[in-house]
């Protein structure tokens, strides 16, 4: 088989830059209450293609040996069986690591023989895995940011979703417990475990965390995800991973010779300044934006202005505040102005 | 060196805790030392603001380290070849006098009566290319006028981020109107005749030799380009050995500070325009490679004209600011009475890049 070079411009290779060393070892963590229960992702629509994604592309979400264990054919067999008993006219579309030889060695040999599954190996770069990046690349199709794919006959499913759906689906057992993926400079060990539907952050992180007064808490990683200060709230599926950060708000001396010291942690890494026009953030833009554009509208004055620059098709995924070596809050900004749209 | 530095790291930041803590509790120092202060404190440590929106991650990679690797390439670009083809007599006492000049006393003075909230180590950029782009006999206050200048010039300005356009080749403009014969003469031989140690103040000591562009005006004499490549041909101070030119601006676009497309196009026009040129005038006009290799053009394509400040920020436009570098450079070597085109080139286009920038923009995003 050909090898297909798809992909978009710009993106970062978040896994090489940070790379998670996790322990194998799996926790099993109960709730208080009762546990919840798996809701399967679809009812009623109609849906024509399904995109499994076997490409996480952030080091702090599930990797995928938890759920395949090395057995990419048992996974895939699962699948055929779920698409035969619920989606038997869509087309599947199996998005895979292309670093992970074995597993695309095995895919490949499986989607041989049968005609309803592309194998479509990806590089893994952030931020491939989004939905908007996702359904360009592999269907074509235009999506835009917050737009709800499924009703457009879209499914994206993740590994442990799959065997979810197929526990409860095909098995009928109930599904009440997901895995969640520990990490960060916050934690004595980056470990993955096995949490139950319902329980609270405060019980997950118990005993885990090394100093609780200098952390910060963020649900499904620090680029896409958000700050938690209430650390009753409790997991539902959508909780893929919990990113515990030391908060180094002290200065370091010579920071050049402790890189180690300072990566993975909230520290900005550097001095607040005025941009520089260095490029960093278009070259970087998955979707090919200008976010410079739109400081300087922004601290013109002209909010309404930064709009006019295409900023519709910007899918949030951080990567410019992430790059800008001044340090500007472009998501910050580009939010800010989203949200200027949307009052009136 | 980190196992020398770790027992007095407490001490140290201790000690300098205290003096913020001084600074910050004392508000009316702060105009006077703080900034001061605050460039020194910026040197050695690593600033305390975190993240307070999303992405709450950051790369490693600030502005000190994109001027850092500007820094590290210019002097491997001219420093050392300059110190091996004239002499440490030579180049030393100008860096010196010029970073004294301009970072140590018109810096300071500025952000002392401004009140600027701190110094910015773009000066120190800025203050590396003056003794690069004048001759190598030009007198020590001739470059601290310089550096002096093109500071004062780039904080009027707005400081870095907002100059207009690139302050070293501002400054040198100012000095070829005020003083033209410093900068018209001065040009000597590399690898002969180095500098007495005693001659640099007054410059104008050993024997001038004209540069090969104006040796190409005057007789129609072509250098050979073995030595323009290597450096054994006359020229400012930094811009002759272009070999180590060339592989440090290459270094510097493989580690993305400078843009790529600049050089290209800037590069290529002229190669183009130059061919074209000779084509139809013949001998009249300098050949292409002549004019690729001569004067200032591999410093000013690599180094001056890739300051992404004064560049267009879209990426196509960068091709139109090249190529019209390129163009303007040819017209004025081939049809005037300068000796050389670059800095005009350079400081016009920089100028145009407004404009450029906002057609692009309107093209882009059908405006
Ligand atoms: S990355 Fe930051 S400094 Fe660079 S051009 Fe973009 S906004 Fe400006
Ligand atoms: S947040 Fe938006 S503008 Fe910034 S890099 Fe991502 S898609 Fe581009």
């Amino acid at each position: 088989m050909k090898k297909e070079t798809m992909g978009f411009k710009g993106g970062f290779h978040l896994l090489d830059a940070y790379p998670l060393p996790f322990c194998t070892i799996i926790d099993e963590i109960s709730s208080d209450g009762a546990p919840e229960q798996f809701q399967f992702p679809v009812t009623g629509q109609k849906i024509e293609h399904v995109i499994v994604n076997l490409c996480p592309t952030e080091p702090w979400a599930l990797p995928n040996w938890v759920i395949l264990k090395h057995k990419t054919a048992a996974f895939l067999s699962m699948l055929k069986e779920i698409k035969t008993s619920y989606f038997s006219d869509a087309r599947f579309h199996l998005a895979i690591n292309e670093k992970e030889d074995r597993a695309v060695e095995d895919a490949v040999n499986f989607a041989r023989a049968e005609d309803w599954i592309k194998v479509i190996p990806l590089c893994a770069k952030y931020p491939q895995d989004d939905p908007v990046i996702l359904a360009q690349v592999l269907l074509g199709m235009d999506v835009s940011f917050g737009q709800d794919i499924k009703s457009l006959g879209i499914l994206i499913v993740d590994a442990q979703t799959v065997s979810a759906m197929y526990e409860q689906g095909i098995m009928r057992k109930d599904v009440n417990s997901r895995y969640v993926v520990l990490s960060g400079t916050g934690l004595r060990e980056n470990e993955i475990i096995r949490a139950e539907l319902g329980t609270s952050v405060e019980k997950i992180l118990k005993n885990k965390v090394k100093d609780a007064s200098t952390c910060r808490v963020f649900m499904n990683g620090p680029l896409r995800g958000k700050e938690i200060s209430d650390f009753s709230q409790k997991i539902d599926w959508s909780v893929n991973n919990i990113v515990v950060f030391e908060e180094k708000s002290r200065k370091v001396l010579f920071p050049m010779f402790k890189a180690d010291e300072l990566a993975f942690t909230t520290s900005l890494l550097g001095e607040l300044r005025r941009c520089v026009y260095c490029n960093f953030c278009d070259d970087i833009c998955p979707v090919d934006l200008e976010p410079a554009l739109y400081y300087h509208s922004y601290i013109r004055g002209e909010k309404h202005k930064a709009r006019l620059y295409n900023m519709g098709k910007c899918i949030e995924c951080g990567l410019c505040s992430f790059i800008c070596p001044s340090k500007l809050e472009l998501l910050k900004i580009i939010r800010e102005c989203k949200a200027l749209d949307k009052h009136e | 060196m980190k196992k020398f530095l770790k027992p007095i790291e407490p001490l140290l930041d201790k000690g300098l805790n205290t003096a913020e803590s001084f600074i910050h509790t004392h508000r009316k120092v702060n105009f006077f030392f703080g900034a001061v202060f605050e460039a020194f404190d910026g040197l050695i440590r690593n600033p305390k603001e975190t993240a307070q929106s999303p992405p709450f991650i950051r790369h490693n990679y600030d502005v000190k380290r994109f001027m850092g690797a500007v820094l590290v390439a210019l002097v491997c670009g001219w420093v050392l070849p300059a110190i091996y083809l004239y002499g440490w007599q030579c180049v030393v006492p100008k860096l010196i006098v010029s970073f004294v000049a301009g970072v140590f006393i018109a810096d300071f003075l500025w952000v002392i009566i401004a009140r600027e909230e701190h110094i910015a180590e773009g000066g120190f950029v800025t203050c590396l290319f003056i003794p690069a782009i004048l001759p190598p006999q030009a007198p020590l206050w001739l470059i601290g006028l310089g550096a002096a200048l093109a500071i004062i010039f780039r904080n009027i300005l707005g400081g870095v981020g907002n100059n207009l356009v690139n302050p070293a080749l501002f400054s040198r403009l100012f000095l070829t109107i005020c003083f033209p014969a410093f900068l018209v003469t001065g040009y000597q031989m590399p690898l002969i005749g180095t500098q007495g140690i005693h001659t640099v103040p007054q410059g104008l000591d050993a024997v001038t030799h004209a540069t090969p562009f104006t040796a190409f005006k005057t007789s129609g004499e072509v250098a050979s380009y073995l030595s323009l490549l290597l450096g054994t041909a006359t020229g400012s101070l930094g811009e002759t050995c272009r070999l180590a030119l060339i592989l440090s601006g290459l270094w510097l676009i493989k580690v993305k500070v400078a843009n790529w497309r600049v050089p290209v196009s800037y590069l290529g026009s002229v190669f183009i325009f130059s061919v074209f040129f000779s084509l139809i005038l013949g001998k009249a006009v300098a050949p292409p490679f002549f004019q690729l290799l001569s004067g200032g053009l591999i410093l000013g394509a690599f180094f001056m004209a890739t300051d992404p400040i004064t560049t267009t920020y879209n990426q196509t436009a960068k091709w139109i600011f090249g190529a019209g570098c390129g163009f303007i450079t040819v017209l004025i070597r081939d049809f005037t009475t300068l000796p050389e085109g670059v800095m005009y080139a350079i400081l016009l286009m920089n100028l145009l890049a407004i404009p450029i920038q906002s057609l692009m923009v309107k093209i882009r995003y059908r405006l």
